[in-house]
């Protein structure tokens, strides 16, 4: 093959024909694109790109009615299709072409990773994971496994700020590691050891560093300019904290034995207590609403974040012990602990997506997204999977 | 209005408040009035909105432009809206919410290229469809049989895989890259990333003759095969080689292949179809986009499909296959490439004549962004990460961004 076929030239009668079929479709006349009820003025242009975004159809194929007024109820599905279009344009997946769900355990990337990972978090470029015997650093864009860190025993909640990683360590007492991720890899410092006891979820307000510690307490950690950095632990109001999560004002945590997510103030305070279901692990926050995992009952809470109000309780689509939740921009993705595999919804419309399996005895464990892909940790594998 | 002169601060909808901005707003309004205090908004410059718990949501969309107010000082909050003014609302509020999204503003790069830009990289031979993996672009190069890895961020050429023979499309999926080779039979090949560069792996040589287009749908790879005319299945098993199944019912030559998130869409050049397939490969609907159809590009609503022979672009909707529209190119439009909010439109000219392009188009509104005289740098194939289009050339082995 000499040349690509693409760019044969081509033979003059197919050019004739091309012509002639232009020719044709030119023929239809209509004042504004499709519509005839609407003039080439300067409004056109909108009503052209909402037309061409898919957000309306006009009332007819042929006319739009202009004057026409919209009801409270036409107005929902306009803003509907207006917040649908552009989370569907403007995530990375649609530059890079990736508009696939992916559907079974064999199209799964697998990276090697240091032994049992459990949580992981993306860092804007890399993906960093807790295991029993180390923290594994992967590059997002190939899978690479770059670094092993060691130095972070009992390693659990991963959070990237402050330009560091910070890892919650679950011992007794709790710690809470820092790995510098410009240095050479090695062993990761020990910031704090006085955390209560079993120091799981972790999350990051802006100031402070929230550990919720299982023993039933929540450690407040204020990063310092030497070591150790001053650690605050609340207990009142608190039995099994599990996980934790910010949602850009306060940070809320999961009572995993009370079945409640709480609302905190900036010192650890309860601020308000929501039910949620049996035993709630680690959610995720959307940017309006928070998705809790309630293992035991299978169950995932959807609960505005603003009022605290639930907003849905999901059920089926192959719940199964629900541990984690992630959200990559318009899905939100839930590991099943309890049957190897996980659940998509479509996010802004609590729709399920898909169940897909992630091998017999992976244990799946976590996740995380970089915005373009999923990546989940395969306990009893030693995997980190994109999926 | 005491409220806001006296830096009370105003509500947000997340029930905080904003002192700074409400009294920054209330200096604008004042300066566009003349400094009449009399005239100060309640709602920023809005005499007419009570400064309640809606002013918040009025003062967003009159702060990201959707909405001018019916005068400078009014906004009319009782007025009903028609169908056309609601047309402007919404479709400024998407172009507000892309741009503002958009990696490109983030990283202040918002212009449009008026000229091919310095720093091309040198590749292989007669590369072909580059892919990107959100770091680095896959270029595979047909006549070297080899696949190119460049960094996108200095466009430096990091790696150079071997053995690909004929590499033709490429598809970041899975564990890897994927290319198909343009052989009799054709074939499909992997790349592992995470690895030292080598030689490529063939995970299947049973493919229909002459692969040129490559797409992932979550679970199997789908090529187009261009010489007899068919398109090949491929399924990810545990052990090689991966399963085929070759498909020749209704397809004379394809060239291309999309997924729009629920099927695969082949591009059949010489008969200028775009055809939507079933899980099985069979034909579900067949549009017909015109003469020599090129390399078609999906935007998350709309298929792009050049057509040398009509020097045009059709927009066709996905699902439905209606024509949306048909834009008028300068040359013989070859591939499309969209970047989130623009689609990268590469043409040879008239005849395959110099001078040869690159035309962008914003995706939203159909409208044309400009043109770049390539003179006799003829493109070929191109993709996006999101910041920049990567564009291929046909008789030079290079790879540049716009």
């Amino acid at each position: 093959m000499k040349s690509f076929p693409k760019h044969r030239r081509l033979p003059a009668i197919l050019l004739a024909l091309a012509a002639a079929g232009l020719g044709a479709a030119e023929a239809v006349v209509a004042t504004c694109g499709p519509f005839t009820d609407t003039a080439a003025d300067a409004f056109c242009p909108f009503v052209l790109e909402i037309f061409y975004l898919g957000i309306t159809t006009g009332t007819t194929p042929t006319t739009y009615s202009p004057a026409d007024n919209v009801t409270r109820l036409q107005m929902a599905a306009f803003l509907s299709r207006t917040v649908d279009g552009t989370l569907k344009r403007r995530g990375k997946r649609a530059a890079l072409r990736q508009y696939w769900t992916t559907q079974n355990s064999t199209v799964l990337g697998l990276t090697t990773v240091a032994q049992s990972p459990r949580f992981v978090r993306y860092d804007g470029a890399d993906l960093w994971v807790s295991c029993s015997n180390g923290i594994s650093r992967v590059r997002a864009s190939d899978g690479r496994p770059l670094e092993t860190w060691t130095g972070a025993p009992n390693a659990a909640g991963v959070l990237t700020a402050i330009g560091k990683v910070l890892i919650a360590g679950g011992g007794n007492p709790g710690s809470l590691y820092v790995i510098d991720p410009s240095q050479p890899a090695g062993a990761a410092t020990t910031v704090a050891s006085n955390l209560g006891n079993v120091a799981i979820g972790i999350a990051f307000d802006g100031t402070r560093v929230f550990t919720a510690n299982t023993s039933g307490s929540v450690s407040l950690v204020t990063p310092g300019a030497s070591i150790p950095w001053t650690v605050t632990t609340v207990s009142s109001g608190f039995i099994t904290p599990t996980g934790a999560v910010f949602d850009g004002s306060n940070v809320w945590i999961t009572d995993s034995d009370a079945g409640t997510l709480l609302k905190l103030d900036p010192s650890g305070t309860v601020l308000q207590t929501v039910t949620v279901g049996s035993n709630p692990n680690f959610p995720v926050f959307d940017g309006t609403s928070l998705w809790v995992p309630n293992a035991t009952g299978s169950t995932v809470s959807v609960v505005r974040a603003s009022n605290g109000a639930v907003l849905a309780t999901l059920t089926g689509n192959g719940l199964a012990l629900p541990r984690a939740a992630a959200f990559d921009g318009q899905r939100v993705l839930v590991t099943d602990s309890g049957s190897d595999a996980v659940s998509l919804w479509k996010a802004a419309d609590l729709t399920p997506l898909s169940t897909i399996p992630t091998g017999a005895s992976t244990s799946v464990y976590a996740a995380a997204s970089d915005g373009v892909s999923f990546w989940i940790t395969l306990s009893n594998v030693n995997k980190l999977a994109r999926f | 209005m005491a409220g806001l002169g006296t830096g009370s601060g105003m509500r947000t909808k997340s029930g905080g408040t904003v002192r700074g901005a409400a009294g920054a707003l209330s200096v604008a309004a004042g300066l566009l009035c003349g400094g009449a205090s009399a005239l100060l908004g309640l709602c920023g410059p809005f005499t007419d909105v009570a400064a309640d718990a809606f002013c918040p949501f009025v003062l967003e969309i009159f702060t990201l432009g959707i909405t001018t107010g019916t005068t400078p000082t009014t906004y009319d909050p009782s007025g009903n809206v028609t169908r056309l003014q609601m047309a402007a609302f919404l479709s400024r509020t998407v172009d507000s919410a892309l741009r503002r999204s958009s990696p490109r503003t983030i990283v202040d790069r918002l212009w449009t290229p008026r000229g091919a830009l310095a720093g091309a990289t040198t590749v292989g031979m007669n590369p072909v469809f580059p892919a990107c993996d959100g770091a680095d672009v896959w270029v595979p190069n047909f006549n070297s049989s080899t696949v190119s890895r460049v960094r996108g961020s200095d466009s430096r050429l990091l790696e150079t895989w071997t053995g690909a023979t004929g590499a033709s499309g490429a598809v970041v999926a899975m564990d890897g890259v994927f290319v198909c080779g343009f052989s009799n039979p054709g074939a499909l090949f992997r790349i592992r990333p995470n690895q030292s560069p080598g030689a490529v792996t063939a995970v299947a040589t049973n493919l229909g003759s002459g692969s040129s287009g490559l797409v992932f749908d979550g679970g199997r790879f789908w090529t187009a095969n261009y010489n007899v005319g068919s398109i090949s299945i491929v399924v990810p098993g545990p052990s090689l080689p991966w399963t085929v199944t070759t498909v020749t019912t209704g397809f004379s030559n394809p060239i291309a292949a999309l997924y729009d998130g629920a099927n695969v869409w082949v591009a059949d050049q010489t008969v200028g179809k775009l055809q939507r397939l079933d899980a099985a490969g069979a034909i579900l609907q067949t549009v017909t986009i015109g003469a020599f159809v090129g390399i078609p590009v999906f935007d998350g609503v709309n298929i792009w499909a050049p057509t040398l022979g009509g020097a045009s672009i059709q927009v066709v909707r996905a699902p439905s296959g209606a024509v949306l529209a048909t834009l008028t190119t300068d040359g013989w439009p070859l591939a499309a490439a969209f970047d989130g909010q623009r689609v990268l439109v590469a043409a040879t000219g008239t005849n395959q004549s110099p001078p040869h392009s690159v035309s962008l188009w914003n995706a939203a509104d159909l409208t044309p962004l400009g043109t770049i005289l390539l003179d006799s740098l003829r493109p070929n194939v191109a993709c996006s990460d999101g910041l920049n289009f990567w564009v291929t050339f046909r008789d030079d082995p290079l790879l540049l961004k716009f």
